[in-house]
């Protein structure tokens, strides 16, 4: 049994480039604890996985998204 | 060789906004002072939640700023940056190409996350 391959969302959603500074968009690739998902996971091509990957760290050292959610202390 | 480039910066919430303006007045002043470089977008975000605490501080006044330099006077800017007590944390990247904010927000794949703590 094969599974149906899955598209990738951000090439879906008409954008080229992901942007660190949108965090909003980031979280959506995110685990509740805050890491990254998998590409297996978020569906997303290559190209938008390493972007993704690659935003999600900016992100975390401006504060825009914490490197571990729910960590206090 | 002039470049691109974006910088985020996070200062100290306690500083009011003439005194975040003068202080970027100042840096910017040193990218464009041979009158190469060229300082073209300040968007001041305001006060925002940070993520986690940051020299002890929840909050941060966020200032994100395009503009194009000389690659030489970046060592001296980022020094610059670095010394400035109100500065909490900034960022300096080389700006690519124009980031498209989702039309639809794209919705992860189904959450199937196996999460090992």
């Amino acid at each position: 049994m094969k599974r149906p391959a899955k598209t990738c969302p951000v090439c879906e959603s008409g954008a080229r480039v992901l942007d660190y500074k949108d965090e909003r968009t980031l979280s959506r690739f995110l685990t509740d604890r805050g890491k990254i998902l998998p590409s297996r996971l978020s569906g997303m091509c290559a190209r938008h996985q390493r972007q993704a990957a690659t935003a999600v760290k900016r992100a975390r050292q401006l504060a825009l998204l914490p490197y571990i959610k729910g960590y206090v202390g | 060789m002039t470049r691109r480039y974006e910088t985020v910066y996070i200062f100290d919430s306690a500083l009011e906004e003439p005194a975040v303006t003068e202080k970027l007045t100042k840096f910017h002043a040193l990218l464009t002072r041979d009158g190469k470089g060229a300082v073209s977008d300040v968007n001041h975000w305001g006060k925002r939640t940070l993520a986690y605490t940051l020299k002890k501080k929840d909050t941060g006044y966020y200032v994100v700023a395009k503009f194009e330099a000389e690659r030489e006077v970046l060592p001296e800017y980022e020094r610059l940056v670095k010394l400035d007590e109100g500065v909490l944390r900034y960022l300096v990247v080389q700006a690519g190409e124009e980031p498209t904010r989702p039309a639809a927000a794209p919705v992860a794949a189904e959450i199937e996350v196996e999460e090992e703590e």
